[in-house]
């Protein structure tokens, strides 16, 4: 790392220096109640919204720094009142916060032509035989544009007076003419992102990074302008750039902020993609051990040994990632799902996981769960009734049925914000003159699947002492749950310790997970959303794996009343498995295929499994082993549970203690209690 | 034929060659001041508790049938609402201990791996060792042992064996009587055997601050090890001042008699001299 890095480093990240530049606002609703009675429409205030927040930026260049730009205003006003957002939806599902967020915009379709080249290109759409809607949402892009290059312009003139004549340089070129070195793409790629945050945008992810950077950085070397080591630390100040306003990102924990970066993948030739550029970003993420970008890496079976060791390396790091996507299992679930063949090889994730495509899916894959455990706790009454197991089952199908058509009926005529920069940023949104919001090219939804090891384990242990020994009668097990093992702690503790786990590699508990994914993937087949889109089926969890345990009773494998449920795709909290080579012999068993809406098999490891270079190389051996056999996506995090217990006590020493809490990697000590605790929790499992 | 065990442990990364699983045989005729296996000292089934989390609701004490003295009957392992307690050590047959073990043959195998016994000391169960080795034979085996051993036994150990993982952790008789409770004779005749078996191994010592890590120690033992066709490494394992964790869980106090919180000497130069190589872990 270079000195300039370690000046970076300590300026914006542990001086925090930035924040001192920041102005006060709070949102107090007096905009959008302006806004209203300027009777503006949704778009015209989302636009309003931008210009209000890129003109009360306040520029600030320090004269060192290569890549600008940092936030001062503190918070995004809302564009509607209280009373109109109530209104709305009473109307319409809103997902989240009813913004556009959690997808991948395709920042080459501004950084590529430069926002002249764009303009001619919506003017010549403006030519066309326009609708006025379409005549309106046309000139609010060209709008959007100005509003930016108007704020570029404002930076260009801080830079002068800070005396910093490189961002001055960058700035006199970019945004409106396109970038002709890898320094100016990357000030164009900041601004474009910066400038999706002040829409109020989020989880913005940046995705294919080591691909649309790569012919400007491949450029500068060929040409001689960069050699790899000034190639190394300009990636390295875009990377802490992504670290400098991250507090203000909108997101449920701070840290969950999507900043996730995807490197590697196949091409549709069946070539590699990962190349230098890639390459560089996992040195810069190493060195730097910062929590943003989060670095994906996807691979493959003819993935070398050596990637996944220098993925391993920054594991190591404790970072929570690199995490792992399959390209063997994702892109034939993407094509299954009717994505077309080149849009599943460019496949991305979205803020933690869920499989999306740049530029071409407005998919909202997070928009809702398949609870799982709610398939036990709903029909768990009817256990007396039943004569078989197989009976039993039936009755847990009919949950998931049931749970399909309440969350498909749920998640109609959504509503969301528009969002004209990122719609520049989208395929076709300037040809029809429609926002983003309203749709894409994919327009499908995900739903998670969170507690399914609860769900499974449960069903296992009521086939064994109902069913088989008959040592615990149905009616006991129903009032045991009801009462939370109240004075039954012997045979709750039975259950909790020494019944068969989904984890342990043993096929007849294996194939109950096997059929409940099935049945999942099997009640959402051939159905479609109001947007043409279709359903997909996951296995992650997000914060479903907390949200989803607290109002549910107790359960037959012996989880208490309200215990939280395991994170993503993983063998439940508690359980001691037989090891991890046992857990993924196990979580390959599913069709994953079927359910790759995304969620990782999330495993930990202590940090002295990563003691030297053998070691290392085994774990990466360890982590092919899993694609090798058909595990679809996996997150592996070196931890110490001490570290993390003190860390409790003593947060004060602590302060960059990083962990991966479910799809995103945030610093613990600022995380709420009941993730901690399920952190120190999930440690208990790790070999 | 039956054999106790206390662990079996998968990816094991420290036990050989490849992902390895690992298994812990329970019992050892040493008792070195430094072992972190406590529970791998005693040949029988022992309850194991960790205190530290219990907040004595009584239940244990309640349902325990033999409150004199502990009869490992397992009554109080359920009744802790915590999961506090298990019962460390098992009886398996050999046979069934292999046939769990060839489960995970085709995964250890991609892996370059195999399994390894460790213990407690695995030759002191020697023919339920043996047997289970036997039926493991499609299988790469390692092992970890002290090389306290019948030298008759031994050789016939060595010989269903692909890979030795060897302490040497005094080369000092007496001093190896002080600290381990028992002689190094044995271990060292051991040692010459193995170094003929034409089998690859590893040497290990834990180094134990003013207990073995002196130059002279370790130039001893480089000595012994000079021009050794098959020796891929010594390793030198500093001593872990958390090595005393578990002794409080099997009702034993730790109870050392060196200084636990010098730094030991991890200098392999010594060994560098003889031409043998090695590294600290």
């Amino acid at each position: 790392m270079t000195e300039y890095i370690e000046t970076l480093l300590k300026r914006f990240i542990a001086d925090k220096d930035q924040k001192k530049y920041r102005i006060s606002f709070t949102d107090d609703g007096t905009l959008a109640a302006a806004w209203k009675g300027e009777n503006l429409n949704d778009l015209q205030r989302a636009v309003r919204r931008l210009q209000f927040m890129l003109e009360n930026e306040v520029p600030h260049v320090y004269p060192d720094e290569k890549i600008a730009l940092i936030r001062t205003v503190p918070q995004i006003p809302e564009i509607f009142t209280e009373q109109e957002r109530e209104e709305i939806r009473k109307a319409h599902y809103i997902h989240e916060q009813g913004k556009v967020c959690n997808i991948n915009p395709e920042y080459i379709r501004l950084i590529a032509p430069g926002f002249d080249q764009k303009r001619l290109e919506i003017r010549a759409e403006l030519q066309k035989d326009c609708t006025p809607e379409k005549k309106e949402y046309l000139e609010a892009l060209l709008t959007v544009l100005d509003l930016i290059q108007a704020f570029a312009a404002r930076y260009r003139e801080a830079a002068e007076k800070a005396g910093n004549e490189t961002v001055a340089k960058t700035f006199a070129r970019i945004p409106a003419k396109a970038p002709e070195t890898y320094l100016e793409a990357l000030q164009f790629l900041r601004l474009l992102h910066y400038c999706l945050w002040c829409s109020f945008n989020y989880h913005n992810t940046l995705g294919r990074f080591d691909q649309y950077m790569y012919p400007y950085y491949r450029a500068d070397i060929e040409s001689g302008r960069l050699d790899r080591g000034s190639a190394l630390e300009l990636t390295e100040e875009f990377f802490i750039s992504c670290n400098k306003d991250s507090d203000l990102y909108t997101g449920m924990q701070q840290g969950d902020n999507g900043q996730s970066m995807v490197l590697g993948g196949l091409n549709p030739d069946g070539s590699e993609s990962y190349n230098d550029l890639s390459d560089l970003c996992l040195q810069a993420s190493l060195e730097l051990r910062l929590i943003d970008p989060k670095i994906n890496l996807r691979v493959n079976r003819n993935t070398p040994l050596s990637l996944y060791e220098k993925g391993t390396h920054l594991t190591q790091k404790g970072l929570g990632f690199p995490q792992y996507a399959n390209d063997d299992i994702v892109i034939p679930a993407l094509k299954r799902w009717g994505y077309e063949e080149a849009d599943a090889y460019n496949y991305v994730v979205a803020a933690c996981w869920e499989f999306i495509i740049p530029g071409r899916g407005a998919d909202i894959p997070n928009i809702n769960t398949m609870s799982y455990v709610r398939t036990i706790t709903e029909t768990l009454d009817l256990l007396p009734s039943c004569e078989t197991f197989e009976s039993y089952l039936e009755l847990v199908h009919g949950s998931i049925l049931r749970q399909t058509e309440e969350l498909v009926s749920l998640a109609k005529n959504v509503y969301m914000e528009p969002a004209p920069l990122m719609s520049l940023m989208m395929e076709g949104c300037i040809q029809s003159g429609k926002d983003v919001s309203q749709g894409c090219r994919y327009n499908n939804y995900g739903f998670h699947g969170a507690g399914l090891s609860t769900a499974v384990d449960s069903l296992a242990a009521i086939r064994k002492y109902v069913f088989e020994e008959k040592t615990i009668s149905a009616e006991k097990m129903v009032s045991m749950c009801r009462t939370n093992f109240a004075g039954c702690e012997e045979i709750q503790n039975m259950l909790r310790y020494e019944a068969p786990k989904f984890g342990n590699d043993d096929d007849s508990v294996d194939e109950l997970a096997k059929q409940l994914l099935d049945w999942a993937a099997d009640a959402l087949e051939g159905k479609t959303n109001d947007r043409g889109g279709i359903y997909r089926a996951g296995t992650g969890s997000a914060m479903y794996y907390v949200w989803d345990s607290r109002d549910r009773i107790a359960t037959p494998d012996g989880r208490r009343e309200g215990e939280e449920l395991a994170c993503n795709y993983s063998p439940s909290l508690f359980i001691r498995c037989e090891g991890p080579v046992s857990i993924i012999k196990s979580f390959t068993k599913p069709d994953l295929v079927r359910v790759s809406n995304g969620g990782p098999l999330t495993i930990e490891l202590t940090d002295t499994m990563f003691r030297n270079e053998e070691s290392i190389r085994k774990v990466a051996m360890f982590v092919k082993s899993f694609f090798d056999m058909g595990g679809h996506q996996m997150q592996i995090n070196a931890v110490n549970r001490e570290k993390m217990l003190d860390a409790k006590k003593h947060p004060e020493n602590y302060k960059n203690l990083i962990v991966r809490v479910w799809g995103w990697s945030g610093y613990f000590v600022e995380l709420d209690e009941c993730y901690q605790d399920h952190i120190i929790k999930r440690m208990e499992l790790s070999v | 034929m039956y054999g106790t065990i206390f662990d079996i442990k998968q990816f094991a990364v420290f036990d050989g060659p490849g992902i390895r699983t690992t298994v812990f045989l329970k019992g050892c005729p040493l008792r070195c001041e430094w072992c972190h296996n406590p529970e791998g000292l005693s040949f029988s089934p022992q309850l194991m508790v960790s205190k530290a989390a219990c907040t004595h609701c009584g239940r244990c004490k309640a349902i325990c049938p033999s409150p004199s003295g502990c009869i490992v009957c397992g009554k109080c392992v359920r009744a802790c609402p915590l999961g506090l307690r298990r019962i460390t050590g098992k009886h398996v047959e050999a046979a069934d201990l292999a046939a769990k073990l060839l489960k995970d043959r085709t995964y250890l195998e991609k892996q370059g791996g195999g399994v390894t016994f460790s213990g407690g000391e695995p030759t002191a169960q020697g023919e339920f060792l043996l047997e289970t080795l036997r039926l493991l034979r499609p299988i790469h085996r390692a092992i970890e042992t002290s090389g306290y051993c019948a030298p008759d036994l031994f050789r016939e150990i060595l010989s269903e064996l692909d890979y030795v993982i060897m302490d040497i952790k005094h080369t000092d008789d007496a001093l190896h009587r002080r600290y381990t409770g028992v002689s190094n004779q044995k271990i060292l005749r051991n040692l010459e055997q193995l170094k003929k078996s034409g089998k690859p191994f590893r040497i290990r010592i834990p180094v134990i601050p003013g207990v073995n890590d002196s130059e002279e120690n370790f130039r001893e033992t480089a000595k012994l090890l000079t021009d050794t066709e098959h020796l891929d490494t010594v390793e030198l394992l500093p001593y872990h001042q958390t090595a005393g964790a578990k002794y409080e869980m099997v009702d034993m106090d730790y109870k050392p008699s060196f200084q636990t919180d010098r730094l030991p000497n991890l200098n392999t130069a010594i060994f560098a001299e003889y031409n043998v190589p090695c590294r600290a872990i």
